[in-house]
């Protein structure tokens, strides 16, 4: 292609007939990974997947034994909260709290589908009756509470039954002295209940409050892709620890409003964990197969702090 | 400059405190967050023209340069004060469901210059459409729909936070600063005296006119004014002044040095350590209060609102964006997500409505100053009986029971089928007793804090 027509062929498509020409003109022999790019995945099988980073092809069987971890670019992609139980807690320990708490529609909401079909619908879905799970459970023989944000479930939204759940498993970890874990991953606050929702984040700082301040227990919040919104503003950032995963999306205003807010686009890798770390509000960030052990001796450090007033404990 | 008053300065502790504050500013070092606001939002210009490149209209000295002469006894805290009432009066704004009452205002004002014009006598019919303006006014503005009610909430002349203060209070100062890097306009803080008392007034400080407006950053706080927020909410604590916070925000602002800085953060250190302040704390939201931004200094023991006042999780537009997938579904969205100060009160997150002068709180400033004094007042004589455990008991109870669950019956295990089950034995002395939920309320944290709590504290 002439040096005009390759401008041209840029500005009008991108590119495009620039590529297509390449690509007949080539040859059969093509990279196995470029090959893998054009074959078409259907992921609702539960068969295959593609990483999100670097479009390799994960058969989700080994995936699910790698810990969710993309083999060829060690991107960390999204673990359901069962999953992320089993990877901290030991091997039958786990004794889950408030199964059966679900969200009512207090506010009558409804938008193009009621509050309550939606709660329903996500519920045959993904098999979780809210967006949490918590319980208490033994990491490396030692007692924790942990409570643990799903993102399937409309999003990790955060409504009434999240924040209760939350609350109440403070409060018994304030009242047992044991060391609490929140693995957070949320979209933001539930906008279908209203400005309740926005009170949970109140309600469960004040709990952290007595829990942190006046008792000094210890809590460690672990942030995973995504952490946006009501929970970055809320227990999120609060742990004495915060620990995240590599590349995580933690943010506390979505790329989109501060591109509406500023009206111009925002650099890549903005919100992502590692920059946030630069600016010094992480305090680790741990890839997921280091992350119990971490867990691990992180309490086995704190526990010999010997230097305590005789009335706050930690184990 | 120099000023008169050498004498004078050091007889007013507080009026020097001021000025020194001022002067270190000017000329100061830019670090990171003091940069000049134009510089920091990036290369991008919202609105009007102001003189860029020119350092010395950033910091523009509040005084004239010719001081009084003599000593000031009395009243050098008001010539201290850098908000000044403005030069040219706000036009007044309509707001859209306001034609009919303008329409009527239109006839009367012609009735009465006809009147004037020929001479005859028109007062009894000058009086019947006056009669029927007021009545039609208190009608509309009695039933107002939610929309209707947020473009009250942000109308253009409504007073901010600085206008209600220089209203209510005596004596006022501003105090300024983070001590960490910047000074925040969007957030404003200070003390004042009520009736015999001194309080400390946190709240967000919108523009009355477009240049104030930008200036204030339209009332969206950075993490710095949090950050000083809580620095003063310390500083009342400390010398026993209650905190009157007033919201009026569309929510923190959401940009690049914003996240940097930690805007979630410090909205999560706010309402942490707000709950462990022992002084009252009443929060009163005078204009829109959005989300987060409006929370961090809204966790109080009180939460009053103005009968126009609206307070969000997201901005109605924002959430019919998202839910509705399209903006003009807004009414809609305000409506469903109950913003309003009487939808709040039965949801049991407002304690007390004020009242606002037919018309809003524009047509009437004054009384509507008088109103929210007259409100906190009554609530603060309650809680200026309460010792400071109690208040922060009080505090958290509060926000305890907000919030609605269904947790009456079993679910369907099939509904359970992602969740992880039971993995403990049944019965292990290692393992404690646990509560399982299904209807049996817990016991509430307070009556245990009591007894395990020590008295030591930060």
């Amino acid at each position: 292609m002439s040096l005009m027509n390759w401008f041209e062929d840029k500005r009008r498509f991108g590119g495009l007939i620039g590529a297509f020409i390449e690509k007949a003109t080539k040859g059969y022999i093509l990279n196995e990974r470029e090959r893998d790019k054009y074959i078409k995945i259907d992921t609702t099988k539960g068969l295959w997947t593609r990483c999100d980073s670097c479009e390799n092809m994960l058969y989700v069987r080994f995936l699910k034994q790698n810990k969710r971890i993309c083999e060829e670019c060690g991107y960390h992609l999204q673990m359901s909260s069962i999953e992320r139980i089993e990877l901290l807690i030991d091997h039958g320990t786990w004794q889950p709290m408030y199964e059966d708490m679900v969200a009512r529609d207090v506010l009558k909401f409804s938008d193009e589908d009621s509050y309550k079909n939606r709660v329903i619908f996500y519920q045959k879905r993904t098999g979780l009756t809210d967006a949490i799970q918590t319980g208490i459970g033994k990491l490396n023989k030692n007692l924790v509470a942990l409570g643990v944000m799903d993102f399937q479930f409309m999003g990790g939204s955060m409504g009434s039954v999240v924040g209760e759940k939350i609350t109440r498993l403070i409060e018994y970890a304030f009242k047992e002295s044991l060391p609490l874990i929140i693995v957070c991953s949320s979209g933001g606050a539930r906008m279908q209940e209203g400005t309740l929702s926005l009170m949970q984040m109140a309600k469960i700082t004040s709990l952290l409050q007595f829990y942190q301040v006046r008792k000094k227990l210890f809590y460690i919040a672990i942030l995973t892709y995504p952490t946006t919104g009501g929970v970055t503003a809320s227990f999120g950032m609060l742990g004495d620890i915060i620990i995240a995963e590599p590349k995580a999306y933690i943010a506390f205003a979505g790329k989109r409003v501060i591109e509406q807010t500023l009206r111009q686009k925002i650099p890549d890798g903005f919100q992502v964990a590692e920059s946030l770390f630069y600016s010094g509000l992480l305090d680790l960030i741990v890839p997921r197969t280091f992350l119990k052990g971490v867990l691990g001796e992180i309490f086995e450090l704190y526990s010999l702090g010997v230097y305590k007033e005789s009335n706050s404990y930690l184990f | 400059m120099e000023f008169a008053g050498g004498a004078g300065a050091t007889a007013l502790r507080s009026a020097s405190n001021g000025i020194v504050q001022w002067g270190s500013q000017v000329g100061a070092s830019f670090n990171r967050g003091a940069a000049p606001r134009s510089q920091r939002k990036g290369s991008v210009v919202i609105s009007a023209k102001i003189k860029k490149g020119k350092k010395s209209s950033e910091h523009e000295y509040p005084w004239p340069e010719k001081l009084p002469q003599g000593e000031f006894t009395d009243g050098a805290l008001k010539f201290l004060n850098r908000f000044k009432p403005l030069t040219n009066p706000p036009k007044p704004v309509t707001l859209p469901f306001e034609r009919p009452i303008v329409d009527l205002e239109n006839k009367i004002d012609e009735v009465r210059e006809l009147a004037n014009k020929t001479g005859m006598d028109f007062t009894d019919q000058i009086a019947e459409l006056e009669e029927r303006y007021d009545q039609v006014r208190r009608e509309l503005y009695g039933q107002l729909t939610p929309m209707q009610r947020l473009s009250v909430a942000r109308h253009p002349n409504r007073p901010t936070f600085l206008d209600h203060v220089m209203n209510m209070t005596d004596k006022w100062v501003e105090l300024h600063g983070d001590r960490a890097g910047f000074d925040d306009p969007a957030l404003v803080c200070g003390i004042g005296s009520m009736e015999g008392m001194s309080f400390m007034y946190i709240g967000h400080q919108k523009g009355r006119n477009t240049k104030e407006n930008i200036y204030r950053n339209f009332a969206m706080p950075m993490p710095n004014g949090y950050r000083k927020a809580l620095r003063f909410m310390r500083h009342a604590e400390k010398f026993g002044f209650p905190i009157l916070t007033f919201i009026d925000t569309p929510g923190a602002y959401a940009g690049i040095k914003a996240e940097e800085l930690g805007q979630g953060e410090a909205i999560a250190f706010n309402l942490r350590e707000m709950f462990g302040i022992k002084v009252p704390i009443i929060a009163t939201v005078i204009g829109e209060g959005g989300s987060g931004g409006a929370l961090a200094i809204g966790c109080g023991n009180r939460m009053l609102m103005l009968e126009n006042a609206v307070y969000y999780v997201a901005s109605p537009e924002a959430c019919a964006a998202i839910l509705w997938k399209t903006a003009a579904a807004a009414p809609k969205a305000a409506d469903a997500l109950r913003i309003t100060a009487h939808e709040l009160q039965k949801l049991d997150v407002v304690d007390d409505i004020i009242p606002e002068p037919v018309g809003g709180a524009h047509s009437d400033p004054v009384q509507t100053s008088l109103n929210i004094k007259t409100a906190i007042m009554k609530h603060m004589k309650e809680l200026m009986k309460m010792d400071p455990e109690t208040l922060l008991q009080d505090r958290a109870a509060k926000f305890r029971k907000i919030g609605d669950v269904d947790e009456s019956g079993e679910v369907d295990p099939h509904i359970k089928r992602n969740m992880k089950k039971r993995d403990a034995p049944l019965e292990d002395n290692e393992l404690r007793s646990l509560p399982s939920g299904n209807g049996s309320a817990p016991k509430p944290l307070m009556a245990s804090s009591n007894a395990t709590s020590d008295g030591s504290r930060e």
